[in-house]
């Protein structure tokens, strides 16, 4: 069994402020149904800092997310925030509201949380602009390719500028090549906004490339088996992940999965 | 043009030869015996002479039914959201709302009218009541079958109740709704006519409902025929309005109206 640090590392990142930190401590949850999904979870992540986890299906993955994002509370143990502003969450499906123009749903979470309607205008504006959307503000999800709703998505949690951004297997459902694309993208907006990023992924690959440390999981009850140090410096290449070194990490986390999934 | 003609020309053809039938069956079968099945033409000319009354009592149903329906609509869309609210609540009342449904409401309307009395009131409540469980129904099951993600989202963000219920679980429901609308707006009419059988001949200024009575009574079967066309056209004429209504608000997002 290695060795679990506790202590968040020297972000290997932008210096921006105002991220928001993340303490777990022997977080559980145990569901009504007896189904224990998360068995004492140690992590810290550090303001500003991007860190992606992966682990087996069933693993608790997503589970631990919501317990991040509050949704749930775990049954033992505490999540703590540390730092003020808002967190924002971003599903494996876009979740868009089909009624809503592009814009309106852009300005949607800015609505829920009462922003000024200039300021949602302007926001939302700006982060359309961002992921590529302009031109498309009365368009309705409906007539967008996959890849298009989930910049869409992309742009309502970027316009809220979140301190701290929850991703759950964001880009399992796009083609490929636009998830090699939006992945550069997701990577070059946190390197801009400076928030806390958190990837529940199964893509190895992807969370390499996003992150600088990867948490691996075991099979249910879910626990932190290993933390995987990513070295390469930001901003990265998209070239990187045709690199050795590049390589030879993602070889070293699938092997580290896998043989927590047979064991 | 042309795409306009492919379209409708089936549906006129087989109302061509469903006319041409008619017509045939009274010429024929039904010869000299037209108080059975009298032919359009006797349709046409009984609604031509009584065309005063008919359309008065037309207006009279249509507005009975026009209030039940509305009455359901609001009141409907109201209890569901009310429901959907708790799950406790849904538990404890909903199923006394589907014991109501197999209630045989033609059994209950003599009791409506006895308790609100022999005029419009009565009518309108019995539509309301006829039309009123399709709605909730199809409601609930609208702002029951709302994505979780979405619920997610906006609780994340701090929604209240109400917030989340009109802009999420409302627009969400709507093609469930609408769905239920369309079921009830021949209801209300059925509704209505029932409850003018009941409230009966009390007054000549009656629906549909009581001028069918009238026209069975005196045999007149050609008159019938045509108040029992009014009445579908009165069915036929709410649906539309609700199906229009629900194709503009569903048109731009909704597989049903894309």
């Amino acid at each position: 069994m290695p060795v679990v640090t506790l202590d968040a590392p020297v972000v290997n990142a932008p210096p921006l402020p105002s991220g928001i930190g993340i303490a777990l401590r022997e977080a559980s949850m145990r569901f009504p149904s007896g189904l224990q999904a998360l068995d004492n979870i140690d992590a810290a992540v550090a303001p500003g800092e991007f860190v992606a986890i992966v682990g087996p299906s069933g693993c608790g993955k997503s589970t631990l997310l919501r317990i991040v994002a509050g949704l749930i509370t775990p049954t033992g143990g505490t999540c703590a925030r540390s730092g003020d502003g808002a967190a924002a969450f971003v599903f494996q499906e876009p979740a868009l509201l089909p009624w809503r123009t592009v814009q309106k749903n852009a300005e949607l979470l800015m609505e829920l949380e009462r922003y000024a309607p200039a300021e949602r205008t302007a926001r939302a504006a700006e982060a359309l602009k961002l992921v590529g959307l302009a031109g498309f503000e009365r368009a309705y999800p409906h007539s967008l390719s996959g890849g298009m709703r989930m910049r869409l998505s992309l742009a309502r949690v970027i316009a809220l500028k979140p301190r701290l951004l929850l991703l759950d297997e964001p880009l399992a459902a796009v083609d490929e090549l636009t998830r090699d694309v939006l992945q550069e993208e997701l990577s070059l907006m946190w390197q801009a906004a400076g928030f806390t990023a958190l990837l529940v992924t199964h893509n190895v690959h992807e969370a390499v490339y996003l992150s600088s440390r990867v948490l691996v999981m075991s099979d249910r009850p879910g626990r932190i088996v290993e933390i995987v140090d990513v070295p390469f410096a930001f901003p990265r290449a998209a070239e990187i992940r045709s690199t050795p070194e590049f390589a030879h990490l993602t070889g070293e986390v699938s092997a580290i999965l896998r043989g927590r999934a047979r064991a | 043009m042309l795409d306009g003609i492919r379209r409708f020309a089936p549906t006129a053809i087989v109302a061509i030869a469903l006319l041409a039938l008619w017509f045939l069956l009274a010429q024929t079968v039904f010869a000299g015996r037209a108080y059975l099945v009298p032919g359009p033409i006797d349709v046409l000319s009984a609604l031509g002479t009584d065309a005063p009354n008919t359309f008065a009592a037309t207006l009279t149903t249509l507005k009975e039914a026009a209030l039940g329906y509305l009455a359901a609509i609001v009141l409907g869309v109201f209890i569901a959201a009310v429901l959907s609210q708790s799950r406790l609540l849904e538990r404890s009342v909903y199923p006394y709302a589907v014991l109501l449904q197999t209630v045989p409401i033609v059994a209950v309307a003599p009791l409506i009218v006895l308790w609100f009395g022999y005029d419009d009131l009565s009518v309108i409540i019995i539509s309301l009541v006829i039309s009123i469980f399709p709605i909730i129904n199809n409601t609930l099951l609208g702002l029951r079958s709302t994505s979780r993600n979405l619920l997610e989202l906006f609780a994340m963000h701090h929604s209240s109740r109400m917030v989340r219920l009109v802009k999420l679980l409302l627009p969400s429901a709507l093609p469930q709704i609408m769905a239920g609308l369309r079921i009830s707006a021949g209801l209300s009419v059925i509704g209505a006519i029932i409850g003018e059988f009941i409230i009966g001949s009390g007054n000549s200024h009656g629906g549909l409902g009581v001028q069918i009575i009238f026209a069975q009574g005196r045999m007149y079967t050609a008159l019938l025929f045509g108040e029992i066309i009014c009445a579908t056209l009165l069915g036929f004429l709410f649906f539309s309005i609700v199906n229009g209504a629900g194709n503009l608000m569903l048109k731009n997002w909704h597989e049903s109206a894309l």
